[in-house]
Protein backbone atom coordinates (compact mmCIF):
# COMPACT_ATOMS: atom_id res chain seq x y z
CA UNK A 1 0.00 0.00 0.00
CA UNK A 2 1.46 3.35 -0.92
CA UNK A 3 1.73 5.99 1.78
CA UNK A 4 1.52 9.70 1.08
CA UNK A 5 2.69 12.77 2.95
CA UNK A 6 -0.19 15.24 2.92
CA UNK A 7 1.09 17.76 5.43
CA UNK A 8 4.59 18.96 6.26
CA UNK A 9 5.96 21.72 8.46
CA UNK A 10 9.05 22.85 10.31
CA UNK A 11 9.90 25.62 12.72
CA UNK A 12 12.73 28.15 12.55
CA UNK A 13 15.87 26.37 13.77
CA UNK A 14 18.56 28.00 15.89
CA UNK A 15 18.34 29.34 19.42
CA UNK A 16 15.36 31.04 21.03
CA UNK A 17 13.41 31.25 24.28
CA UNK A 18 11.16 28.39 23.15
CA UNK A 19 11.45 24.92 24.65
CA UNK A 20 12.02 21.94 22.37
CA UNK A 21 8.49 20.88 23.18
CA UNK A 22 7.13 24.31 22.11
CA UNK A 23 8.79 23.73 18.74
CA UNK A 24 7.12 20.31 18.55
CA UNK A 25 3.65 21.76 19.19
CA UNK A 26 4.15 24.50 16.59
CA UNK A 27 5.38 22.06 13.93
CA UNK A 28 2.59 19.54 14.58
CA UNK A 29 -0.12 22.22 14.36
CA UNK A 30 1.37 23.68 11.20
CA UNK A 31 1.60 20.24 9.55
CA UNK A 32 -2.09 19.61 10.35
CA UNK A 33 -3.06 22.98 8.86
CA UNK A 34 -0.96 22.20 5.79
CA UNK A 35 -2.72 18.83 5.44
CA UNK A 36 -6.14 20.37 6.00
CA UNK A 37 -7.05 17.76 8.62
CA UNK A 38 -7.97 18.43 12.25
CA UNK A 39 -6.07 16.72 15.09
CA UNK A 40 -9.28 14.81 15.88
CA UNK A 41 -8.90 13.02 12.52
CA UNK A 42 -5.40 11.68 13.42
CA UNK A 43 -5.53 8.04 14.51
CA UNK A 44 -1.99 7.49 15.76
CA UNK A 45 1.18 9.50 16.33
CA UNK A 46 4.89 8.72 16.60
CA UNK A 47 7.56 11.14 17.65
CA UNK A 48 10.44 12.02 19.84
CA UNK A 49 13.39 14.08 20.87
CA UNK A 50 16.84 13.19 22.07
CA UNK A 51 17.13 15.78 24.82
CA UNK A 52 13.86 17.70 25.07
CA UNK A 53 11.42 15.23 26.61
CA UNK A 54 8.69 12.89 25.48
CA UNK A 55 6.64 13.61 22.39
CA UNK A 56 3.42 12.13 23.80
CA UNK A 57 3.18 15.13 26.16
CA UNK A 58 2.15 17.11 23.05
CA UNK A 59 -1.42 15.79 23.51
CA UNK A 60 -1.88 18.39 26.27
CA UNK A 61 -1.69 21.07 23.57
CA UNK A 62 -2.98 19.23 20.50
CA UNK A 63 -6.02 17.73 22.25
CA UNK A 64 -6.88 14.78 24.47
CA UNK A 65 -8.34 12.58 21.75
CA UNK A 66 -7.05 9.40 23.36
CA UNK A 67 -5.05 8.14 20.37
CA UNK A 68 -1.92 6.01 20.77
CA UNK A 69 1.12 8.33 20.76
CA UNK A 70 4.37 6.35 20.75
CA UNK A 71 7.61 7.97 21.94
CA UNK A 72 10.63 7.26 19.76
CA UNK A 73 14.21 7.84 20.90
CA UNK A 74 16.67 6.58 18.34
CA UNK A 75 19.46 9.14 18.17
CA UNK A 76 19.89 10.68 14.73
CA UNK A 77 17.38 8.15 13.37
CA UNK A 78 14.60 9.39 15.70
CA UNK A 79 12.73 11.09 12.84
CA UNK A 80 13.34 8.19 10.48
CA UNK A 81 12.13 5.69 13.06
CA UNK A 82 8.97 7.75 13.72
CA UNK A 83 8.37 7.84 9.98
CA UNK A 84 8.90 4.11 9.56
CA UNK A 85 6.45 3.48 12.41
CA UNK A 86 3.90 5.81 10.79
CA UNK A 87 4.18 3.92 7.49
CA UNK A 88 3.69 0.59 9.23
CA UNK A 89 0.73 1.93 11.21
CA UNK A 90 -1.00 2.92 7.96
CA UNK A 91 -0.06 -0.30 6.13
CA UNK A 92 -1.05 -2.41 9.13
CA UNK A 93 -4.44 -0.75 9.38
CA UNK A 94 -3.80 0.75 12.80
CA UNK A 95 -4.85 4.21 11.60
CA UNK A 96 -5.48 5.96 8.29
CA UNK A 97 -4.10 9.38 9.27
CA UNK A 98 -0.85 9.45 11.23
CA UNK A 99 1.38 12.20 12.63
CA UNK A 100 5.18 11.91 12.80
CA UNK A 101 6.97 14.63 14.76
CA UNK A 102 10.53 15.27 15.90
CA UNK A 103 11.87 18.13 18.02
CA UNK A 104 14.87 18.98 20.15
CA UNK A 105 16.85 21.59 22.02
CA UNK A 106 20.48 21.09 22.99
CA UNK A 107 22.90 23.11 25.10
CA UNK A 108 25.67 25.03 23.32
CA UNK A 109 28.88 23.36 22.22
CA UNK A 110 29.84 19.84 21.18
CA UNK A 111 27.87 16.90 22.55
CA UNK A 112 29.60 15.40 25.62
CA UNK A 113 28.90 11.69 25.92
CA UNK A 114 30.03 9.62 28.92
CA UNK A 115 32.50 6.74 28.39
CA UNK A 116 30.44 4.25 30.45
CA UNK A 117 27.43 4.76 28.16
CA UNK A 118 29.63 3.53 25.29
CA UNK A 119 31.17 0.58 27.14
CA UNK A 120 34.51 2.37 27.43
CA UNK A 121 36.79 2.91 30.43
CA UNK A 122 36.89 6.26 32.21
CA UNK A 123 40.36 6.88 30.74
CA UNK A 124 38.75 7.68 27.37
CA UNK A 125 37.02 10.64 29.01
CA UNK A 126 39.98 11.67 31.21
CA UNK A 127 42.39 11.74 28.27
CA UNK A 128 40.08 13.69 25.97
CA UNK A 129 38.95 11.07 23.45
CA UNK A 130 35.17 11.38 24.07
CA UNK A 131 34.88 14.08 21.43
CA UNK A 132 32.66 13.36 18.41
CA UNK A 133 34.34 15.93 16.19
CA UNK A 134 37.64 13.98 16.44
CA UNK A 135 35.98 11.05 14.73
CA UNK A 136 34.65 13.21 11.89
CA UNK A 137 38.13 14.65 11.38
CA UNK A 138 39.72 11.20 11.34
CA UNK A 139 37.18 9.67 8.96
CA UNK A 140 37.50 12.39 6.31
CA UNK A 141 41.29 12.55 6.84
CA UNK A 142 41.63 8.94 5.69
CA UNK A 143 38.99 9.29 2.98
CA UNK A 144 40.67 12.41 1.58
CA UNK A 145 44.00 10.55 1.49
CA UNK A 146 42.52 7.53 -0.31
CA UNK A 147 40.30 9.41 -2.75
CA UNK A 148 41.99 12.74 -3.38
CA UNK A 149 39.60 15.13 -1.64
CA UNK A 150 41.18 18.54 -1.00
CA UNK A 151 40.49 21.05 1.82
CA UNK A 152 39.15 23.39 -0.86
CA UNK A 153 36.37 20.89 -1.65
CA UNK A 154 35.47 20.68 2.05
CA UNK A 155 35.24 24.47 2.09
CA UNK A 156 33.05 24.54 -1.04
CA UNK A 157 30.56 22.18 0.64
CA UNK A 158 30.21 24.55 3.61
CA UNK A 159 30.09 27.60 1.33
CA UNK A 160 27.12 26.04 -0.49
CA UNK A 161 25.44 25.23 2.84
CA UNK A 162 25.54 28.88 3.96
CA UNK A 163 24.47 30.09 0.50
CA UNK A 164 21.43 27.77 0.57
CA UNK A 165 20.77 28.66 4.21
CA UNK A 166 20.60 32.33 3.20
CA UNK A 167 17.71 31.41 0.88
CA UNK A 168 15.84 29.39 3.53
CA UNK A 169 13.67 31.51 5.87
CA UNK A 170 13.71 28.91 8.69
CA UNK A 171 17.46 28.22 8.58
CA UNK A 172 19.72 29.25 11.47
CA UNK A 173 22.85 30.36 9.59
CA UNK A 174 21.64 32.74 6.90
CA UNK A 175 24.83 34.66 6.21
CA UNK A 176 26.86 33.68 3.18
CA UNK A 177 30.47 32.78 4.00
CA UNK A 178 33.16 32.37 1.34
CA UNK A 179 35.35 29.29 0.95
CA UNK A 180 38.38 31.41 1.89
CA UNK A 181 36.73 32.53 5.15
CA UNK A 182 35.75 28.92 5.88
CA UNK A 183 39.32 27.69 5.36
CA UNK A 184 40.62 30.50 7.60
CA UNK A 185 38.03 30.04 10.38
CA UNK A 186 40.38 28.07 12.62
CA UNK A 187 41.22 24.37 12.66
CA UNK A 188 38.99 22.38 15.04
CA UNK A 189 39.96 18.79 14.25
CA UNK A 190 42.23 18.55 11.20
CA UNK A 191 41.33 18.79 8.36
CA UNK A 192 38.03 20.35 9.49
CA UNK A 193 37.72 24.03 10.39
CA UNK A 194 35.15 25.74 12.59
CA UNK A 195 32.78 26.83 9.80
CA UNK A 196 32.75 23.33 8.30
CA UNK A 197 30.82 22.00 11.31
CA UNK A 198 27.15 22.17 12.25
CA UNK A 199 26.18 23.06 15.82
CA UNK A 200 23.64 21.47 18.13
CA UNK A 201 20.57 23.72 18.18
CA UNK A 202 16.81 23.63 18.47
CA UNK A 203 13.82 23.12 16.21
CA UNK A 204 11.07 20.76 15.11
CA UNK A 205 9.54 19.21 12.01
CA UNK A 206 6.30 17.28 11.56
CA UNK A 207 4.56 15.31 8.84
CA UNK A 208 0.99 14.10 8.35
CA UNK A 209 0.74 10.81 6.47
CA UNK A 210 -2.12 8.77 5.05
CA UNK A 211 -2.97 6.20 2.41
CA UNK A 212 -2.95 7.13 -1.29
CA UNK A 213 -6.70 6.70 -1.43
CA UNK A 214 -7.34 9.07 1.43
CA UNK A 215 -4.83 11.57 0.02
CA UNK A 216 -6.95 11.67 -3.16
CA UNK A 217 -10.16 12.06 -1.15
CA UNK A 218 -8.66 14.97 0.76
CA UNK A 219 -7.56 16.52 -2.52
CA UNK A 220 -4.21 17.03 -0.85
CA UNK A 221 -1.05 18.38 -2.51
CA UNK A 222 0.66 15.14 -1.58
CA UNK A 223 4.02 13.46 -2.09
CA UNK A 224 4.41 9.71 -2.10
CA UNK A 225 6.74 8.23 0.49
CA UNK A 226 8.12 5.41 -1.66
CA UNK A 227 10.26 3.97 1.10
CA UNK A 228 11.46 4.68 4.63
CA UNK A 229 14.30 2.54 5.94
CA UNK A 230 16.34 2.42 9.14
CA UNK A 231 19.47 0.27 9.48
CA UNK A 232 22.09 -0.39 12.16
CA UNK A 233 25.76 -0.91 11.30
CA UNK A 234 27.22 -3.92 9.49
CA UNK A 235 30.49 -5.58 10.66
CA UNK A 236 33.65 -3.62 9.87
CA UNK A 237 32.26 -0.08 9.82
CA UNK A 238 34.29 2.83 11.20
CA UNK A 239 32.30 4.50 13.97
CA UNK A 240 32.69 7.13 16.65
CA UNK A 241 34.16 6.03 20.01
CA UNK A 242 35.66 2.77 18.73
CA UNK A 243 38.94 1.75 20.40
CA UNK A 244 39.60 -0.54 17.43
CA UNK A 245 38.67 -0.91 13.76
CA UNK A 246 38.78 -4.39 12.23
CA UNK A 247 41.09 -5.16 9.27
CA UNK A 248 39.88 -4.46 5.73
CA UNK A 249 38.23 -1.63 3.84
CA UNK A 250 35.66 -0.05 6.21
CA UNK A 251 32.00 -0.76 5.43
CA UNK A 252 29.20 1.80 5.79
CA UNK A 253 25.74 1.64 7.32
CA UNK A 254 24.74 4.50 5.00
CA UNK A 255 25.49 2.30 1.99
CA UNK A 256 23.34 -0.48 3.43
CA UNK A 257 20.49 1.85 4.35
CA UNK A 258 20.47 3.78 1.06
CA UNK A 259 20.57 0.58 -1.03
CA UNK A 260 17.63 -0.85 0.94
CA UNK A 261 15.64 2.39 0.51
CA UNK A 262 16.24 2.42 -3.26
CA UNK A 263 15.40 -1.25 -3.59
CA UNK A 264 12.13 -0.87 -1.66
CA UNK A 265 11.24 2.18 -3.76
CA UNK A 266 12.08 0.54 -7.08
CA UNK A 267 14.05 3.65 -7.98
CA UNK A 268 17.81 4.14 -8.31
CA UNK A 269 20.16 6.97 -7.33
CA UNK A 270 20.34 8.16 -10.94
CA UNK A 271 16.58 8.93 -10.85
CA UNK A 272 16.94 11.36 -7.94
CA UNK A 273 16.37 15.07 -8.69
CA UNK A 274 17.04 16.50 -5.22
CA UNK A 275 18.59 15.04 -2.11
CA UNK A 276 19.40 15.73 1.52
CA UNK A 277 22.49 14.05 2.94
CA UNK A 278 23.74 14.08 6.53
CA UNK A 279 26.28 16.89 6.73
CA UNK A 280 27.35 16.98 10.35
CA UNK A 281 30.43 18.55 8.78
CA UNK A 282 31.58 19.12 5.20
CA UNK A 283 33.43 15.82 4.97
CA UNK A 284 30.27 13.88 5.79
CA UNK A 285 28.41 15.30 2.77
CA UNK A 286 31.34 14.42 0.52
CA UNK A 287 31.56 10.82 1.77
CA UNK A 288 27.79 10.28 1.89
CA UNK A 289 27.45 11.25 -1.78
CA UNK A 290 29.44 8.12 -2.64
CA UNK A 291 28.25 5.93 0.24
CA UNK A 292 24.62 6.48 -0.81
CA UNK A 293 25.40 5.60 -4.42
CA UNK A 294 25.30 8.99 -6.15
CA UNK A 295 28.88 8.83 -7.46
CA UNK A 296 32.06 6.77 -7.31
CA UNK A 297 34.51 7.36 -4.46
CA UNK A 298 36.74 10.26 -5.41
CA UNK A 299 34.42 11.65 -8.08
CA UNK A 300 33.18 14.27 -5.60
CA UNK A 301 36.30 16.38 -6.07
CA UNK A 302 35.33 17.11 -9.69
CA UNK A 303 31.54 17.12 -9.19
CA UNK A 304 31.60 19.69 -6.40
CA UNK A 305 34.06 21.97 -8.20
CA UNK A 306 31.74 21.86 -11.26
CA UNK A 307 28.72 22.88 -9.17
CA UNK A 308 26.85 19.58 -9.57
CA UNK A 309 25.52 19.70 -6.02
CA UNK A 310 24.30 23.32 -6.22
CA UNK A 311 20.58 24.12 -6.44
CA UNK A 312 20.89 24.58 -10.21
CA UNK A 313 23.24 21.60 -10.61
CA UNK A 314 22.81 18.05 -11.82
CA UNK A 315 22.11 16.72 -8.30
CA UNK A 316 21.17 19.45 -5.82
CA UNK A 317 22.25 18.42 -2.30
CA UNK A 318 21.06 20.00 0.96
CA UNK A 319 19.00 22.70 -0.71
CA UNK A 320 17.99 24.20 2.66
CA UNK A 321 21.60 24.44 3.83
CA UNK A 322 21.55 21.06 5.59
CA UNK A 323 22.78 20.60 9.14
CA UNK A 324 25.60 23.11 8.58
CA UNK A 325 23.14 25.99 8.07
CA UNK A 326 20.24 24.65 10.16
CA UNK A 327 22.10 23.19 13.12
CA UNK A 328 21.34 19.75 14.41
CA UNK A 329 18.45 19.36 16.81
CA UNK A 330 18.85 15.57 16.76
CA UNK A 331 15.17 14.57 17.02
CA UNK A 332 14.09 17.03 14.33
CA UNK A 333 16.91 16.72 11.82
CA UNK A 334 15.68 13.72 9.80
CA UNK A 335 12.15 15.07 9.43
CA UNK A 336 13.54 18.49 8.49
CA UNK A 337 15.18 16.76 5.52
CA UNK A 338 11.90 15.11 4.51
CA UNK A 339 10.08 18.43 4.90
CA UNK A 340 12.61 20.04 2.56
CA UNK A 341 12.24 17.38 -0.12
CA UNK A 342 8.42 17.48 0.13
CA UNK A 343 8.59 21.28 -0.26
CA UNK A 344 10.87 20.94 -3.30
CA UNK A 345 8.69 18.29 -4.97
CA UNK A 346 5.60 20.46 -4.37
CA UNK A 347 7.42 23.36 -6.04
CA UNK A 348 7.00 25.56 -2.98
CA UNK A 349 10.65 26.19 -2.10
CA UNK A 350 10.71 29.84 -3.22
CA UNK A 351 14.21 31.31 -3.59
CA UNK A 352 15.83 27.88 -3.17
CA UNK A 353 13.49 25.99 -5.53
CA UNK A 354 15.26 23.41 -7.69
CA UNK A 355 14.44 24.32 -11.30
CA UNK A 356 12.75 21.97 -13.77
CA UNK A 357 10.00 20.36 -11.64
CA UNK A 358 11.90 17.79 -9.56
CA UNK A 359 9.95 14.55 -9.22
CA UNK A 360 12.11 12.24 -7.10
CA UNK A 361 13.84 13.03 -3.82
CA UNK A 362 16.03 11.23 -1.31
CA UNK A 363 16.92 11.85 2.32
CA UNK A 364 19.69 10.35 4.44
CA UNK A 365 20.76 10.65 8.06
CA UNK A 366 23.73 9.01 9.71
CA UNK A 367 24.56 9.00 13.38
CA UNK A 368 26.24 7.32 16.30
CA UNK A 369 26.74 4.47 17.03
CA UNK A 370 26.30 3.45 13.38
CA UNK A 371 22.68 4.07 12.44
CA UNK A 372 21.28 5.39 9.19
CA UNK A 373 17.76 6.29 8.05
CA UNK A 374 16.87 6.95 4.41
CA UNK A 375 13.72 7.82 2.50
CA UNK A 376 12.78 7.94 -1.18
CA UNK A 377 10.00 10.36 -2.10
CA UNK A 378 8.23 10.81 -5.43
CA UNK A 379 5.66 13.05 -6.97
CA UNK B 1 54.58 -2.77 22.70
CA UNK B 2 53.37 -3.07 19.12
CA UNK B 3 54.76 -1.35 16.06
CA UNK B 4 52.48 0.05 13.39
CA UNK B 5 51.76 2.90 11.03
CA UNK B 6 49.31 5.79 11.25
CA UNK B 7 46.11 4.87 9.38
CA UNK B 8 44.38 8.16 10.13
CA UNK B 9 44.83 11.04 12.52
CA UNK B 10 43.58 14.42 13.66
CA UNK B 11 44.65 17.06 16.15
CA UNK B 12 42.43 17.94 19.12
CA UNK B 13 42.75 21.71 18.86
CA UNK B 14 40.25 22.74 21.55
CA UNK B 15 40.08 21.59 25.19
CA UNK B 16 37.50 18.80 25.56
CA UNK B 17 34.78 19.38 28.15
CA UNK B 18 35.84 18.93 31.80
CA UNK B 19 34.71 16.70 33.34
CA UNK B 20 35.39 14.12 32.09
CA UNK B 21 38.57 15.59 30.54
CA UNK B 22 41.40 16.13 33.01
CA UNK B 23 43.39 19.17 31.97
CA UNK B 24 47.16 18.57 32.33
CA UNK B 25 48.94 20.55 35.07
CA UNK B 26 50.72 22.66 32.49
CA UNK B 27 47.35 23.55 30.93
CA UNK B 28 45.67 22.33 27.77
CA UNK B 29 47.84 21.93 24.71
CA UNK B 30 46.60 20.53 21.36
CA UNK B 31 47.40 16.84 20.99
CA UNK B 32 47.27 14.33 18.16
CA UNK B 33 44.99 11.31 18.14
CA UNK B 34 44.71 8.62 15.52
CA UNK B 35 44.34 5.01 14.55
CA UNK B 36 47.52 2.98 14.24
CA UNK B 37 47.44 0.00 11.89
CA UNK B 38 49.24 -3.04 13.29
CA UNK B 39 50.54 -6.27 11.69
CA UNK B 40 47.19 -8.09 11.37
CA UNK B 41 45.57 -5.05 9.73
CA UNK B 42 43.56 -3.98 12.78
CA UNK B 43 43.63 -0.30 13.65
CA UNK B 44 44.00 0.77 17.28
CA UNK B 45 42.92 4.19 18.51
CA UNK B 46 45.72 5.93 20.38
CA UNK B 47 46.95 9.30 21.57
CA UNK B 48 49.91 10.10 19.33
CA UNK B 49 52.71 11.43 21.53
CA UNK B 50 54.78 13.12 18.85
CA UNK B 51 57.21 16.00 19.31
CA UNK B 52 55.96 17.99 16.34
CA UNK B 53 52.22 17.92 15.56
CA UNK B 54 52.89 19.08 11.99
CA UNK B 55 54.94 15.93 11.37
CA UNK B 56 51.98 13.54 11.77
CA UNK B 57 50.98 11.86 8.50
CA UNK B 58 49.33 8.71 7.23
CA UNK B 59 51.98 5.97 7.03
CA UNK B 60 54.10 7.43 9.86
CA UNK B 61 55.75 4.64 11.89
CA UNK B 62 54.79 4.57 15.55
CA UNK B 63 55.06 2.21 18.50
CA UNK B 64 51.96 1.61 20.63
CA UNK B 65 52.36 1.34 24.38
CA UNK B 66 49.48 0.11 26.48
CA UNK B 67 49.15 0.47 30.25
CA UNK B 68 46.33 -0.32 32.66
CA UNK B 69 44.00 2.62 33.22
CA UNK B 70 45.31 4.62 30.23
CA UNK B 71 44.22 4.73 26.62
CA UNK B 72 46.87 3.38 24.22
CA UNK B 73 49.65 5.86 23.46
CA UNK B 74 51.89 5.73 20.40
CA UNK B 75 55.37 7.21 20.08
CA UNK B 76 57.76 7.72 17.24
CA UNK B 77 60.12 4.82 16.54
CA UNK B 78 63.60 6.26 16.83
Amino acid sequence: MSVHIVGAARTAFGRSELTGRDHGVHAARAALVDAGVPWSRVGAAFGGSDAAGNADTLVADLGLTGIPFVNVRNGCATGGSALLSAVNAIRGGMADVVLAVGFDKHPRGAFDPRPADWGLGEEYGREGLMVTTQFFGMKIQRYAHDHGITPRTLALVAEKAYRNGARTPEAWRRQEITAEEILASGMVNDPLTRFMFCSPGEGAAALVLCSAELARELGADSVELRSAVVRTRPPGSFEVFSPRLDPGEPTSVSTVSAAAAFEAAGIGPSDVDVCQLQDTESGAEVMHLAECGFCAHGEQEKLIAAGATEIGGELPVNTDGGCIANGEPIGASGLRQVYEVVTQLRGRAGARQVPGTPRVGFTHVYGAPGVSACTVLAR
Amino acid sequence: MTDGTVWTWTVQRFPPKSPPYEVPEAGFAPFAVGYVEVADGARIEAVLDVEDLSSVHIGMRLRIEEAEGRVPHAREVL
